[in-house]
């Protein structure tokens, strides 16, 4: 349980830290809970700047249909576990 | 009009004003160095495992010298990272580089949205009868298309990739 917790919170906050450098905002300003379009500046080339960052880190592969149902960054977090789970 | 000439009229229609809608989404976006050629080149790599330069150029129905042309110029402007096989020196395997994953990826969702836009006109019974009638003609028009296949029949993207090759040496 421990583990996993502390993967989880591992991968969170390398993903908070690649979405401030893309952002180019402080990553004082960037929580798990915040809704990745509706609250933070992202368009379309920086969110997939954002996956395609995550999925080369990870090594998975994140399709469009998969990416449709994640809204907040925890969200986001949640599916790189459970990809990076299953390779 | 008959129903053959309107039929005829909207395939080859939808087929031009898809590909200048794509080519000017190109030109007005973040990846004006690409021509659509080479856009369909980066879509056939793929964003995930290297690939090939024979299955790639199989899949684009070009032959590995015209993909070998189009591939120098993509790994020039960065798109593309091109490697000799670690085992077998004669392979040569590519891959998208991190901007050619962006450009693939933008233009996958470019496709996606016009999908969905055109779909979201229709109820759930008529986007399935939509679907189901789309897909019959696009299998009609394989098959007609594997009748003629050799090393010798070219896709659309090939004419352009082959087009664009001859401009740059012009």
């Amino acid at each position: 349980m421990g583990d996993s917790d502390g993967r989880r919170d591992s991968i969170k906050s390398d993903i908070l830290s690649t979405v401030a450098d893309i952002l180019e905002i402080s990553p004082k300003d960037v929580t798990s809970d915040l809704a990745i379009i509706d609250d933070l500046p992202f368009d379309s080339l920086k969110l997939y700047e954002l996956v395609i960052s995550v999925e080369e880190k990870y090594g998975i592969r994140l399709p469009d249909e998969v990416l449709d149902e994640i809204r907040t960054i925890d969200d986001l977090v949640d599916v790189v576990v459970g990809f990076s789970n299953k390779e | 009009m008959s129903e053959e000439e309107q039929m005829s009229e909207a395939l080859v229609r939808i087929f031009e004003n898809v590909v200048l809608t794509e080519e000017k989404s190109l030109q007005a976006g973040y990846f004006k160095d690409l021509s659509i050629a080479e856009m369909h080149t980066l879509t056939a790599i793929g964003p995930y495992e290297a690939r090939t330069m024979t299955n790639t150029a199989e899949d684009l129905g070009i032959t590995t010298g015209t993909l070998t042309v189009a591939i120098d110029r993509l790994v020039k402007k960065g798109y593309v990272h091109r490697e000799r096989d670690l085992h077998d020196k004669r392979i040569v395997r590519i891959s998208l580089t991190h901007n050619g994953k962006l450009a693939c990826r933008m233009n996958s969702k470019f496709h996606r949205v016009l999908a969905k836009h055109i779909l979201a006109g229709y109820d759930e019974a008529d986007r399935q009868h939509l679907l189901d009638l789309v897909n019959e003609v696009d299998e009609y028009v394989e098959q007609q298309l594997r009748r003629y296949d050799s090393s010798e029949n070219v896709r659309a993207t090939a004419r352009e990739v082959a087009k664009d090759t001859g401009k740059e040496k012009k």
